[in-house]
């Protein structure tokens, strides 16, 4: 089937109704197997297809999708989109993108290798990150939740305007826990990877960490209420560059939801921290020629040496603060208009190992994961976390640390990061850290 | 919906290659989402989805294969997926004898989401921002949301199994930013259940979307949260998350079967006090979490996990059950055809106990009062959980005193079940809003009375006031 004929098409007869228009469609192919104790324990396989439509009349917004794509259903799609359209408040700034010409750098997002992998080697590779995990301690007891999936996507979008691109993308990602035990008691540990590349996943590297991990977690101390400096491994500072990214969308500094309202041009950080969103990253899981609604995906310096100098715009939030449209309009499928979002989002790596930024530590923990409990909110800036680590002494781990919590607000967080490491990774998501060391941080413990 | 032939049709090519089960799952859902911010109605979204998926069981595995096309040919082109990747010895044709199932519960619907109209939906959300924003000037945004779901889900089997369910859902939420000089907070509510839109006749969101904004305000004034170990009470309700987090799912079979729960090797034992009974019961009219028959065709029921401190039963879905030659308790939950069932929760609660609510909190001298949880998450392998707390207060001498911000909790499931020393008498379910997150979403409910925790791990950024 032609589905960029189909969505001019779909376009072409929401125009009948004098209204701007956009088709979306979006067509994959997805596998996931997971195993244990060696074998293949679920196994999914599908193929499917989906169609949002969204339509403009006087800033009035309408969107409506379906799988169905025949033309009866098709049709009713349209008129459920006008008619959704007449409930909402106009505003002037809900507009299409005008067509922009799209850069032709190669972005390494589709890999036919992934596409071409026979079931049999999906498979092997499971078994392979469990086995790994198994093998690299004694004590390690079992996996759970040990998966492979991977899959390709077809994008093709339309609008009005004169706008017409499709892309294709692949995917492959895998995860897995491993828990060890010894006599007294159990430990676990947990981690991933995911890229467009089918070479960049390594079954016995990832495999191995996580056991190795789980295992030297094993013994697990309880810490006092105490402030220390805190190194975050790239996985744990992942999870407060979340909170950032949400904080600084155009839509959340004009709806009063982001800490960083108003600081625009400040130092809000230690001159440390540069942080980049890059939707044109080679490889990135985000990367793609052209955002959600047809705009050029770019490169935004968001913060530079401390200081906040950008945020990330869909067409709308553009048009409302009359600037250029960063082409961050995301969606996650068919069935949702799009949004401002983050794409590739991560802290620029420093210089230094992350053994040499540990080795300046005389006392503090070191952060394998840290698990938001919903504390964590980029409106008041509040970041309050469940972390699980390894004490440091002297420079050394000296031993493992069960749950402990952690909490301060995000400014203070940004303005102690003292050290960012050379160690840049993105562990299965669009955002990406390398090793970063923050002072003055209260862990929550016994008493 | 689907003609017995075709089923029969669909399964026996799932089979041609062995397999000791096979199964049909079809899905059509009806969408409606209205979504207010800013002032504005500003999305106004629907859509249909609907699906199949073939799944084959054979020894410990489970092979999916899913469509989002109906047609037969499309069915039967995913049950040759699926057994292409089965093996098995059973390879002999089936000839079934389908049997329709039928429900012993109800869940009528008294008036379906037609009866109003889109503008009047619109225009309640149009209330909900107005009344927040009228509570206080200090309300510096809202935002509100409407959501209908209609589902139906037809579940056959090569066992002859044949059960249709329809269920409807009704959602409102809320999220409110208070702000007072450089001071925020934000709130976030809802309410919603299986029901059409007489939910309206008893619950009221715009009632909901004020009472967001009042605890908004309140929480302006709050002091950080104190950080270190002390005596915690949580409320009634949705403080339910607690037991949801902190052991409902350390109970979900698959876990206990892949051995990864601590709670695996306490079945039949004392894991909690004599004043502890809890369930998980699908059957609750109006619950998020209910069904007439589970994703696998399983019916739903009330399960009692634990019984006056015993450890009584796990939640199982089919998958785990054959594995352990038993039968489901219906808990084979899928977000939609998209996904493999597994066992989840649906309305999960701690029954009540002897305490009037105030005497509990009379009883602390220095300890957190929790009375809104927000999200929390439980690591399964050592029983750790953590969670939110959306509005807390102190709690001095037995009476609440200043509310604070930025609070955590971290505890152990079996620890916290372990010292739970004070249960009160005012149990209730939340009203509506629960969402978990398995790698599937699930809608549940959770519940419970006012209950005490003598020490928890409070994570907040005042070092002094617990030791002082």
């Amino acid at each position: 089937m032609d589905y960029l004929q189909l969505a001019y098409d779909v376009v072409a007869q929401a125009r009948l109704a004098g209204v701007e228009a956009e088709a979306f469609i979006g067509v994959s192919h997805t596998t996931h197997i997971q195993v244990a104790r060696g074998q293949v324990e679920k196994l999914s396989d599908a193929g499917i297809k989906g169609l949002g439509v969204r339509v403009l009349k006087g800033g009035q917004m309408g969107y409506a999708y379906t799988s169905d794509f025949s033309s009866e259903s098709l049709a009713n799609t349209v008129a459920d989109a006008l008619a959704l359209a007449a409930v909402a408040t106009p505003d002037a700034h809900r507009m299409l993108p005008e067509p922009q010409d799209i850069p032709a750098v190669e972005l390494e997002i589709y890999d036919p290798a992934i596409v071409a992998k026979p079931l049999a080697e999906k498979i092997v590779f499971a078994q392979e990150l469990e086995a790994a995990a198994l093998a690299a301690d004694q004590r390690v007891a079992l996996t759970d939740r040990t998966s492979y999936g991977d899959g390709a996507v077809q994008i093709y979008l339309v609008n009005s305007k004169g706008f017409a691109g499709n892309y294709e993308k692949s995917f492959a990602h895998c995860y897995l826990r491993a828990v060890a035990k010894d006599q007294a008691e159990r430990a676990w540990a947990h981690g991933g990877h995911g890229s467009t590349v089918a070479t960049d996943l390594d079954a016995a590297r990832i495999g191995t960490e996580v056991g190795q991990i789980a295992a030297r977690l094993l013994g697990g101390r309880a810490l006092p209420t105490q402030e220390a400096s805190v190194v975050f491994s790239p996985v744990a500072a992942a999870d407060f560059l979340s909170v950032l990214a949400r904080a600084l969308t155009a839509e959340a500094m004009h709806r009063n939801r982001s800490f960083l309202q108003g600081k625009m041009g400040q130092a809000i950080a230690s001159d440390r921290v540069t942080l980049l969103d890059n939707g044109r990253l080679r490889r990135g899981l985000a990367s793609q020629p052209f955002d959600d609604e047809g705009v050029p995906t770019s490169a935004t310096r968001l913060i530079n040496e401390g200081v906040l100098q950008a945020v990330l715009y869909d067409t709308y939030t553009a048009h409302k603060d009359s600037t250029h449209c960063t082409g961050n309009a995301r969606r996650p499928f068919h069935y949702r208009p799009p949004w401002v979002a983050s794409s590739n989002f991560y802290l620029q790596p420093g210089s230094q190992t992350p053994a040499a930024l540990i080795a300046e530590v005389r006392r503090g923990l070191y952060v394998v994961d840290a698990v938001s409990s919903g504390s964590s909110n980029p409106t008041t800036g509040d970041y309050s976390v469940a972390a699980r680590g390894f004490w440091i002494e002297d420079g050394q781990l000296a031993y493992p640390v069960n749950e402990v919590t952690l909490a301060l607000p995000l400014e203070t967080l940004l303005q102690n990061i003292t050290a960012v490491g050379q160690d840049l990774e993105f562990r299965g998501r669009s955002i990406g850290s390398p090793t970063v060391r923050v002072d003055g941080v209260v862990i929550g413990g016994q008493g | 919906m689907f003609p017995s032939e075709r089923v029969q049709r669909v399964l026996s090519t799932a089979l041609q290659n062995g397999g000791e089960l096979a199964e049909l799952y079809l899905e059509n859902s009806q969408n409606v989402t209205l979504t207010l911010d800013d002032g504005r109605l500003e999305t106004a979204t629907q859509g249909n989805d609907s699906g199949g998926g073939v799944r084959i069981f054979y020894g410990d595995t489970a092979v999916y294969a899913y469509t989002d096309d109906l047609s037969e040919a499309s069915l039967i082109e995913a049950a040759r997926a699926a057994a292409s990747a089965a093996r098995g010895t059973n390879a002999s044709p089936i000839r079934l004898n389908l049997t329709r199932s039928t429900s012993t519960i109800d869940f009528p619907i008294r008036r379906p989401f037609v009866e109003m109209s889109l503008a009047d939906k619109a225009s309640l959300l149009h209330q909900m921002d107005a009344a927040a924003r009228a509570y206080s000037s200090y309300i510096a945004q809202v935002a509100a949301s409407y959501h209908q779901v209609r589902r139906q889900v037809w579940v056959y089997n090569s066992e002859g199994l044949w059960t249709e369910d329809e269920r409807h859902m009704l959602e409102f939420r809320t999220h409110v930013t208070a702000q007072r000089g450089s001071v925020r907070q934000t709130m976030g509510g809802g309410l919603g259940g299986q029901s059409g839109l007489e939910l309206l006749d008893y619950q009221s969101p715009v009632e909901m979307a004020q009472e967001t904004a009042t605890s908004a305000v309140v929480m302006l004034d709050a002091r950080p949260a104190p950080a270190g170990e002390m005596m915690v009470v949580i409320n009634n309700g949705r403080g339910g998350v607690l037991f949801h987090e902190a052991c409902g799912h350390c109970l979900e079979a698959d876990y206990i079967n892949r051995g990864t729960s601590p709670f695996a090797d306490f079945l039949g034992q004392k894991i909690g006090p004599d004043f502890l009974t809890a369930f998980d019961d699908s059957t609750l009219p109006g619950r998020r979490g209910s069904y007439r028959f589970d994703d696998e065709g399983t019916p739903s029921q009330q399960t009692v996990l634990i019984e006056q401190g015993v450890l009584r039963e796990f939640m199982w879905d089919l998958t785990e059950a054959r594995r352990k030659g038993r039968t489901s308790t219906g808990n084979g939950r899928r977000q939609s055809f998209r996904h493999m069932p597994m066992p989840r929760m649906t309305n999960t609660y701690i029954a009540a106990g002897l305490h009037e609510p105030e005497e509990i909190i009379r009883s602390v001298k220095k300890g957190l009062y929790a009375k809104r949880l927000g999200g929390g998450q439980v690591q399964i392998g050592r029983g750790d959980y953590v969670f939110a707390v959306a509005e807390g207060y102190l709690i001095e001498n037995g009476q609440l005193t200043a509310p604070v911000r930025g609070a955590t909790l971290v505890g152990n499931g079996l620890e916290t079940l372990r010292q739970m020393d004070m249960i009160g008498a005012d149990v209730a379910l939340d009203p509506g809003e629960g969402m978990c997150g398995k790698g599937q979403l699930a809608r549940v409910s959770v519940g419970q009375p006012t209950v005490r925790v003598p020490r928890l791990t409070v994570g907040g950024t005042d070092q002094e006031w617990a030791a002082g």
